[in-house]
């Protein structure tokens, strides 16, 4: 009970800020209803899939500092198991998908118990490692389609049980349901005990143990949630492109845009990851059709995410939210 | 059974012998003092107790319990507090949040932590600075935030690393009074390393003497000052001609 009042507690915050995030939840729900096109609606549910990445990718990365990119091979996981399991026993959505997160969350334990003996970059580049591992192993196994991916039947009727829907708007409303659970949780998990031990830690870590915290425990919890959550957004992947691939969902590229957004915005705050997402998803969307359009100008939108990486961690390393909370500050 | 004891702690980094064969015992209650110069291994000698270290050999009996290579979150647990003679400078944490996460090593509840932790912070006056982080503090401020976040862990045994350092006359007496009251009020043992002999001899009721990673002395405060291997390693002649 404790944990949902705090969870739905948002008093800490300014009056400006609730304020925004009222009107931001209003105009998330009549959104669909405004006439727009297809196109824009399917950034906007990238756009709150990609927030709900950034949020999980937040309590390893953002509230444990630790540089954390190899997200994807959870949203791998969990695309993986609601596709498969979809074609192979035709299991329902709603079953498959909390398997997928079991899945995540024992997977993110093995690999994380050797992977927080490392620290700083050796932790980063680590992670990278395992994240491709994984995709070399999806791309050559012939068992759950290799290269070529998986698709997932389409049923003729909308089908609430699978997830299939004629209409984007479904879709809309259902991401929309999971990126406000990713926000209570995460407003909940700020507050919690783990919370501020992660804290500690990204501040000063022998400190931390002095305090009684086990570290390394604290480190793999976080990842797990963050797989969890990660795990969740692939399988909705799944079902709402009905088609992946190794190189869909478990791409290193894929990873460092989870975690760029995150710190773009504003990492170990509530709106970061959600500020970064809605720059960089439009973004995305707009350099990848305009850009795809030109020969020879393939690619040019890595070069602009490595100058924004660059760029946010040599002048704000706090991101977009570090700039506003600036401004702020000087008003005061 | 003494309340802490160390038996023939050695340490060696791989032929440099920061501690050799080093025993003492610390009964409940004392307030003792750790002297010595520089490169005596004062430090090594505490991260060994504490388990930053893990000794060559020899034995840490904390309350009769073998705590020898216990990692440093293990032996917080147990009940050691520590703090850090360079307090790293952050900008993260609240003084506050930084309290609570101490705090938070006895409950789960935010609460209660919080509670606690305003408590310690009233305790050593440190309320008005709650909403600070550490890198706006003063040293002297910066050094109780530490102390305070020890405290809040509720430990039995507080060892404190250069505590005073870097401190002027005035805030060293303040922390000296501080010091006593806890041992006093609270019933603290404290186990403290110190440079300012002034410090020392007048918060300490027994004093330990490493030189070389050796224990050289042992003994009461108006002892060390005449014992002639003391002068010799550490006060220096002129020290003792004042004194």
């Amino acid at each position: 009970m404790e944990k949902l009042k705090d969870a739905l507690d948002f008093s800490d915050f300014s009056k400006t800020e609730r304020i925004c995030f009222i009107i931001f939840t209003i105009f998330l729900l009549v959104f669909p209803w405004l006439g727009v096109g297809s196109f824009v609606k399917t950034v906007m549910i990238q756009f709150m899939l990609f927030s709900l990445f950034g949020m999980g990718w937040n309590t390893i990365g953002g509230y444990g500092g630790q540089v954390e990119l190899g997200k994807a091979q959870y949203v791998g996981i969990g695309a993986y198991t609601v596709a498969l399991m979809m074609v192979w026993w035709k299991v329902p959505f709603w079953i498959s998908m909390p398997i997928g997160i079991l899945i995540a969350l024992g997977y993110s334990f093995i690999i994380g118990y050797p992977l927080f003996r490392l620290k700083g970059h050796y932790f980063a580049i680590a992670t990278i490692c395992t994240s491709l591992v994984l995709k070399d192993i999806f791309d050559n196994w012939n068992l759950v389609g290799a290269a070529k991916g998986i698709e997932l039947p389409i049923h003729e009727h909308p089908d609430f049980l699978y997830m299939q829907f004629k209409s984007d708007t479904y879709y809309y409303y259902f991401i929309m349901g999971l990126f406000y659970i990713a926000i209570f949780y995460m407003n909940w998990f700020r507050k919690s005990k783990l919370g501020y031990q992660l804290r500690m830690i990204k501040d000063d870590e022998d400190a931390a143990e002095s305090l009684g915290i086990d570290i390394r425990w604290c480190k793999i919890k976080a990842y797990s949630i963050a797989s969890a959550f990660v795990a969740v957004g692939g399988g909705f992947m799944a079902v709402y492109n009905l088609y992946i691939d190794p190189a869909s969902v478990m791409e290193l590229s894929l990873s460092i845009k989870i975690a760029l957004m995150a710190m773009l915005g504003g990492a170990a705050s509530l709106w970061g990851p959600i500020i970064g997402a809605a720059f960089l998803v439009p973004l995305d969307r707009f350099l990848g059709s305009w850009l795809g359009g030109h020969k020879g100008l393939t690619g040019i939108d890595f070069m602009i995410y490595a100058m924004l990486i660059m760029i946010v961690s040599a002048y704000q390393p706090k991101g977009i939210w570090g700039i506003i909370e600036q401004f702020r500050k000087r008003g005061r | 059974m003494a309340f802490l004891e160390v038996k023939n702690i050695v340490k060696d980094f791989g032929g440099l012998v920061a501690n050799n064969n080093v025993s003492f015992e610390i009964e409940k209650g004392e307030i003792v003092g750790l002297i010595g110069p520089n490169g005596a291994g004062k430090t090594t000698l505490f991260n060994c107790i504490v388990g930053y270290y893990r000794p060559s050999s020899g034995k840490i009996l904390f309350k009769g319990k073998d705590i020898t290579g216990f990692k440093p979150f293990q032996t917080s647990r147990e009940g050691i507090g520590r703090t850090f003679q360079i307090m790293k400078v952050t900008t993260g944490l609240t003084v506050l949040e930084n309290v609570m996460v101490g705090a938070f090593s006895r409950t789960d509840k935010r609460e209660v932590a919080e509670k606690e932790a305003m408590g310690i912070m009233e305790f050593l006056g440190l309320i008005d600075i709650k909403e600070y982080h550490i890198n706006e503090l003063p040293i002297a401020r910066q050094r109780k935030v530490g102390l305070a976040r020890a405290l809040a862990t509720k430990p039995e045994l507080l060892m404190l690393d250069e505590v005073a350092s870097g401190l002027n006359h005035t805030e060293t007496d303040e922390m000296v009074g501080l010091l006593k009251m806890l041992n006093k009020e609270k019933d603290m043992t404290i186990f403290l390393i110190e440079h300012i002999m002034e410090m020392v001899m007048s918060v300490s009721k027994r004093v330990i003497v490493l030189d070389s990673g050796v224990k050289i002395a042992e003994g009461l405060p108006n002892e060390i000052v005449k014992n002639p291997d003391v002068i010799k390693a550490y006060l220096g002649e002129k020290y003792a001609k004042s004194h």
